[in-house]
């Protein structure tokens, strides 16, 4: 009888694990046929050859191709791929800060805006094209890296509000004090905005908006290490994001450090918001969808959560971006009204078959 | 396992443990109880670190508790507490595999084979391995807290802490798990520290118990301790009476409510109906009777409201009369539950039913008598049970308040008072030939409808006892004299 319980619950095991590989396929390869399709689709038509070949050569060194004419390469590789690297390591990271955010907050509508450090970015950046300043030997640098600092300094803020009010690093309080940082700080951007000319209140507006055009390979340069670092952290901890879904005095009591732990995954989950916000303003719903959606598929465990969360969010702002510059073409559509025209409707969607399935179950 | 000296400690500035000593053994399962706010949780959680020592130290095996990091605690000390509240929709496993938490290896640390067998056992030990792949909010009260007690299982304690294990669970769910506790204690030597609310569980479960009240100990040792009544009291504030379990020997409480109980207004002569018909006798009372009585059914001490005597044949197949009984009490719409049955072959019409007040205190005796099996219970000779009629069945109800000893005492009297009468009558144990003291059969019960002052003796040197003497006398010398006249006219 247990030998056999044994065997059918290893079975099972297996083929959870299956399921579970069959998903990380599907994932990577939605990620794959997203950023070909980036690649290939855009206003101006360039052959699939072709740009495999640009692709290839530029990267491997393996073209194929003697002539091609040198505005098509510098339209596939200077700006069509930056974009589409782009589109995914911002989606990437707001899909896994997302999923983060919820995890820690223990809330189902956290997503990376929560705390309050993509205000601080936004702020940040919303300076620099207000007083059109550069700083010396950043050149274009200048805005996201005022950002980044102006993402960083909020979380400061956040925690020092935390920490005065509440020894232990509450969630509520977390929770709270990003509501007041963001709300006030927003209110220094609205002021900022009705203080500006016509000229740069344009540009605030459309930045705030969030675009990953016309960036170009500095702006993936500067995200990378960023996604990289704070993915790191984040999968380091997926047993302590685990975990706190019991509680911290029940996370506590199984031996996990819940205050170090709280502090490396907002560390972790604020530099993925921070750099994301810095390259591309702030693009809504995809850190609060996407690690819903995945949840949905998956079950609520960190370790595949986050990873999925990852390339589900990459591949779907890929997507919007798409949607964005081709469906009234060659005009663009602000991404974060893409972003948020298909997410709304999914997310309803889900919800709405969730609930049928649970009353059914 | 735990040892705690002189520690104090709670929240900043206000301790609410005010230097507590204790020492848990190994294998051991501690009770801590106390009411509401006296600091038990506090303590527990001084134990798992998540408020501050004071002063004083505590030792977890050998070790102070500081110098242990969070996982090597972990692997020491498991927690259940009460709420059970979960993020998300985490499946049954994966709840209990977060236990393995402090034994995992590794950089991004996956669970080992090792891992699941543990799951898999204590999964199957806990019987939740059906609920498995169900979200845990899916399950019902009861097995979500054997989920979370299957996931402190997993983390291979020595040391379990339970904070009210089973707050809110029901009867059956309550023991299922405090047999589950008992188990893994008495097989795998676990040791179990206990807040237990509820003072009958934790007498029959724990093996010691402290009483907490306002951050000291008032009492620790064994649960024996619970006998101290008057120290319940002035701890709970609540008036507790020492009871007994009928089959363990553990000391059982019972609370008394402090609302004023409403008296029954009726006088004792109309708060009662007889009701007599050729096959029983039945007398109903307003309100229940603290009832001594050793009737087929309704036995020992007890409260009851029904007092029947059936007529059987002398020929009657005893093989399950209790059975018998319910069966008829049920026919005739009694509430056997409420009852004491009694059964005699001596015919009803001849029962004497007497009324009598003595020194303000009013009785009334029912008694039915044959003495066709009369024994002297003092002759060595061995009387084989026949089957003729012959049994002494008294039924006695006073209106008055006894204890449980003077209930005792009165049912002395009682028998006192039929062997008296035995005596005066000249009834012989046939088989002795010598003067009989009853019969082999008898019955006896006396009520008691326990209004008035209480009174803690009925022997024959108090009034009550002395009245009880008289009635009973009076009535079944009355009842021998007309079994004894049916017997010669037939």
């Amino acid at each position: 009888m247990k030998e056999s319980r044994l065997l059918r619950s290893l079975f099972i095991q297996k083929f959870l694990i299956n399921k579970i590989t069959w998903l990380y396929i599907l994932s990577g390869g939605f990620v794959l046929s997203t950023a070909l399709l980036g690649v290939f689709i855009s206003s101006v038509h360039v052959p699939v050859p072709t740009i495999l070949h640009i692709v290839l050569d530029n990267t491997f060194g393996w073209g194929w191709l003697n002539e091609v004419a040198r505005n098509e390469e510098m339209i596939i590789w200077n700006i069509r791929l930056p974009r589409v690297l782009l589109a995914f390591f911002v989606g990437a990271s707001l899909g896994l800060a997302g999923a983060a955010f919820q995890g820690l907050l223990r809330n189902p509508l956290a997503d990376p805006y929560t705390i309050g450090v993509s205000s601080g970015a936004s702020l940040g950046a919303v300076i620099v094209l207000f007083f059109q300043f550069t700083i010396l030997g950043l050149g274009n640098f200048t805005l996201p890296i005022v950002a980044i600092v102006g993402g960083f300094i909020s979380l400061l803020i956040v925690f020092g509000l935390v920490r005065l009010s509440s020894r232990s690093l509450a969630i509520e309080t977390i929770i709270l004090a990003g509501i007041i940082v963001s709300s006030f700080i927003g209110a220094v951007v609205s002021l900022i905005i009705s203080l500006s000319d016509q000229d740069s209140m344009t540009q605030i507006i459309y930045w705030l908006y969030g675009s990953v055009g016309l960036r170009g390979w500095s702006h993936v340069q500067l995200i990378l290490p960023f996604m990289l670092c704070g993915s790191f952290i984040l999968f380091y901890h997926y047993r302590e994001l685990n975990a706190l879904a019991l509680g911290e005095e029940a996370a506590d009591h199984i031996g996990v450090d819940v205050k170090k732990g709280k502090f490396y995954i907002l560390i972790g989950a604020s530099l993925l918001t921070g750099a994301a916000v810095a390259v591309s303003g702030s693009i809504g719903f995809v850190g609060l969808v996407i690690p819903h959606l995945v949840r949905i598929v998956t079950g609520p465990n960190h370790r595949h959560v986050l990873p999925l969360s990852l390339m589900v969010g990459g591949a779907f702002l890929i997507v919007a971006d798409l949607v964005s510059r081709s469906i009234i073409a060659p005009e663009e559509l602000p991404i974060g009204v893409i972003t948020a025209l298909i997410g709304a409707p999914v997310f309803a969607l889900l919800l709405i078959r969730e609930r049928v399935g649970g009353e059914r179950r | 396992m735990i040892t705690v000296n002189n520690l104090v400690g709670g929240y900043s500035n206000s301790p609410i443990i005010n230097g507590i000593n204790l020492e848990i053994h190994q294998g051991e399962f501690f009770a801590l109880l106390g009411p509401n706010g006296s600091g038990k949780t506090t303590l527990f959680k001084l134990i798992t670190g998540q408020l501050p020592i004071i002063k004083g130290d505590i030792f977890l095996s050998g070790k102070e508790i500081s110098t242990l990091s969070k996982l090597e605690k972990a692997k020491k000390v498991a927690v259940l507490t009460q709420e059970a509240q979960v993020s998300f929709d985490f499946t049954v496993e994966e709840i209990v595999s977060l236990g393995r938490y402090p034994h995992q290896k590794g950089l991004f640390k996956q669970l080992s084979r090792v891992d699941w067998n543990v799951i898999e056992e204590v999964m199957e030990i806990t019987n939740i391995s059906q609920f498995r792949k169900i979200p845990f909010r899916m399950i019902s009260g009861g097995e979500k807290q054997r989920v979370l007690l299957a996931k402190a299982l997993a983390q291979e304690p020595e040391i379990l802490l339970l904070d009210e294990p089973t707050n809110h669970l029901d009867v059956k769910h309550t023991f299922q798990m405090l047999d589950l506790l008992k188990e893994r204690q008495q097989s795998m030597g676990l040791t179990i520290f206990s807040i237990l609310h509820d003072l009958n569980v934790a007498s029959q479960y724990a093996d010691r118990i402290a009483m907490l009240h306002k951050g000291c100990f008032l009492e620790v040792g064994d649960v024996d301790n619970f006998r101290k009544t008057d120290l319940l009291k002035k701890v709970y504030e609540v008036d507790i009476k020492l009871g007994s379990h009928p089959t363990i020997s553990k000391p059982q409480l019972l609370m008394t409510p402090g609302y004023h109980q409403a008296e029954p207004c009726t006088r004792f002569e109309n708060s009662y109906q007889i009701h007599q018909t050729k096959e029983y006798i039945h007398i109903q009372f307003d309100h229940p009777l603290r009832t001594i009585s050793n009737g087929v059914i309704g036995d020992g001490i007890q409260w009851l409201r029904h007092f029947c005597n059936f007529y059987v044949d002398k020929n009657y197949n005893c093989s399950a009369p209790d059975r018998d009984l319910r069966n008829w009490m049920t026919k005739y719409a009694i509430p056997y539950e409420q009852a004491v049955g009694m059964m005699t072959a001596v015919q009803l019409k001849d029962v004497v039913i007497r009324h009598e007040e003595f020194e303000g205190i009013q009785m009334l005796a029912v008694v039915t008598a044959g003495t066709g099996n009369a024994v002297d219970i003092s002759s060595r000779t061995h009387s084989k049970v026949s089957q003729s009629v012959g049994t002494i069945n008294t039924m006695l109800f006073i209106d008055s308040h006894f204890t449980d000893g003077a209930l005792v005492n009165g049912f002395m009297s009682a028998t006192e008072a039929k062997s008296k009468a035995l005596l005066d009558m000249n009834i012989k144990d046939p088989h002795s030939n010598t003067i009989a003291t009853g019969t082999s059969t008898d019955s006896l019960l006396v009520g008691l409808t326990q209004q008035g002052e209480k009174t803690p003796y009925a022997g024959s040197g108090t009034t009550v006892g002395k009245a009880i003497g008289q009635i009973v006398y009076e009535a079944t010398k009355e009842a021998i004299q007309k079994y004894l006249q049916r017997v010669q006219t037939k």
